[in-house]
């Protein structure tokens, strides 16, 4: 089956970061972070538990929503 | 004497007490309780003489006081209850110890945390972790574990702590104590070695009650928290999962509880809805972790040092890879959940539901066995925390009961901006109706009288 990104004529690079299994290791890749087994243990683990509400979170609908300008977090919102 | 912090002013204030003989007490309980607590990780007898002898006239003459390792002290730079901080630290006066000297305090010693600040149950350190007084095998509450577990031990009459996601609330739900936490600005938190994190930490008392909170809580925010009644009190309870998805014993004490307060200020109970709580505790975790990131560098973190705890590294390391978009959504999150606060705020004076899911979880595997399933601590205690640190409201913790297991429970009890003092007047309501019971309660540990003292 062809992979949807061959489509969209992106470098071989970005197409490979952009699958899921390749988040972790393309990501600390292109920062040139460094990571042993253990690290990458830990990062799948907290990957699987953050991954899905961050998705839940860009799916929220907050487009009719005026942004508060430098607000003061002690006070209620103007 | 450690009859709490209000009790030790008044017995220096009469002369009944002498304060280097409190002082002297204090060192020597510390030395007895804290080996099997390990929630003191230094102390320094001569400085705090020193800052005894210098101390001027006010509120908290001559009181010896635990301040957590996340702030710079003259004589000691703070270690973050880390083996590396990613930003330089360098001992110096923070705002937190400017304020205790300055009200005339002594910094009798400093109290273990979680590493980095990085997690709810203190379980991690670089000093080992810290215990909980009501049983030795349990976590104390993070990250401010040693303050918490300093004042549930009796060492001190009051701690400093810090709240970024709830790290002062975590801790006093699971010691049986009362924590603080006040809007971001409004309390002193100068010399903050994470200066990047700048909207969500705030320093806050942990004191065996809410008067004592309020004493110590005047004294860090540089203004007098007057007390009053909190008469007619209209009480929010939301149905969702911070509040029950819980333990059967949490919710029963619970909502035990907030019908006692509810008879005692001739209040109600109005159930409310606020949607999105999810959304609002991830938007906290990933502005936090934005913050703190900020300045860090690739090369940095490939020079990690390896007596960091596996955790630590590898959450570091993700930390990086969150995108940029998320971040972005968490802030218009922010909005959202202040503006929907703001608009509840009009029909509730405060909304209650339990600061932690669960009593304290065992040091050795802190997980909670919910409804919904066998979760960590941390992520099950964040849900009822982070919408205070997200949003800036004042927040407090009240122990409200004990498990069969003799383990502290609690209460988390959230009002408008601005209403830090009706929080308090609150709580003090909620002590009374249940005639002090549970801010009174002890650990075994703590009632044993050092027997040098």
């Amino acid at each position: 089956m062809p992979d949807p990104a061959d489509h969209l004529g992106l470098p071989a690079e970005m197409e490979a970061s952009a699958r899921p299994d390749d988040f972790i290791p393309a990501g600390l890749a292109s920062l040139g972070i460094e990571a042993d087994e253990v690290d990458l243990a830990v990062m799948v683990a907290v990957h699987g538990i953050f991954w899905p509400p961050i998705l839940e979170l860009l799916a929220l609908d907050t487009s009719g929503l005026e942004l508060e300008r430098c607000p003061d977090l002690s006070k209620a919102p103007q | 004497m450690s009859g709490g912090l209000r009790a030790e002013v008044a017995a220096i204030a009469a002369g009944e007490v002498d304060p280097s003989e409190l002082l002297g007490a204090t060192l020597e309980r510390i030395e007895q309780r804290n080996p099997v607590l390990n929630a003191v990780v230094e102390t320094f007898p001569e400085r705090s003489r020193e800052m005894l002898a210098a101390a001027p006239p006010g509120p908290l003459h001559g009181v010896p006081i635990v301040i957590k390792d996340e702030w710079p002290l003259p004589w000691r730079a703070q270690r973050f209850g880390a083996a590396q901080l990613l930003a330089p630290t360098a001992a110096g006066e923070s705002g937190p110890y400017r304020a205790l000297r300055d009200a005339g305090a002594v910094v009798v010693g400093v109290g273990n945390m979680h590493e980095l600040g990085a997690g709810s149950t203190g379980n991690t350190s670089f000093y080992g972790p810290a215990r909980n007084p009501w049983d030795t095998e349990r976590c104390p509450g993070g990250s401010s574990s040693g303050p918490a577990a300093s004042v549930a031990a009796r060492l001190v009459a009051g701690a400093v702590g810090a709240d970024g996601l709830g790290s002062v609330r975590f801790p006093a739900a699971y010691c049986g104590l009362t924590g603080f936490k006040r809007p971001v600005g409004r309390s002193a938190m100068e010399g903050h070695h994470m200066a990047t994190v700048t909207t969500l930490i705030v320093s806050g008392p942990l004191c065996a009650d809410a008067a004592d909170c309020r004493l110590l809580g005047s004294v860090l925010f540089g203004e007098q928290l007057e007390a009053s009644d909190a008469p007619g009190l209209r009480i929010g309870v939301v149905r969702d999962s911070v509040s029950e998805d819980v333990t059967p014993e949490v919710r029963e004490a619970c909502e035990t509880a907030i019908e006692a307060l509810r008879a005692e200020t001739g209040g109600e109970v109005r159930e409310i809805s606020l949607p999105d709580l999810g959304a609002a505790t991830l938007a906290a975790i990933l502005i936090i972790n934005s913050e703190s990131m900020s300045g860090v560098t690739p090369e940095q973190l490939n020079d990690l040092d390896p007596e960091l705890s596996p955790i630590a590294r590898g959450s570091l390391k993700y930390r990086m890879l969150l995108p940029t978009a998320a971040t972005v959504q968490a802030s218009r999150v922010r909005t959202l959940m202040r503006r929907r606060l703001a608009a509840l705020f009009a029909d509730v004076d405060v909304i209650a539901w339990p600061t932690v899911p669960a009593p304290a979880p065992p040091l050795e595997s802190p997980l909670v066995e919910l409804p919904s399933g066998t979760l960590t601590a941390d992520q099950a205690n964040v849900r009822g925390a982070a919408l205070a640190n997200l949003t800036g409201i004042p927040s407090i913790s009240v122990p409200v009961g004990l498990s069969t297991e003799g383990l502290p429970l609690a209460l988390q009890l959230q009002a408008a901006w601005g209403k830090d003092e009706l929080l308090l007047d609150a709580a003090e309501a909620l002590e009374r109706a249940n005639e002090r019971r549970w801010v009174e309660s002890l650990p075994p540990l703590a009632e044993v009288e050092p027997t040098e003292a």
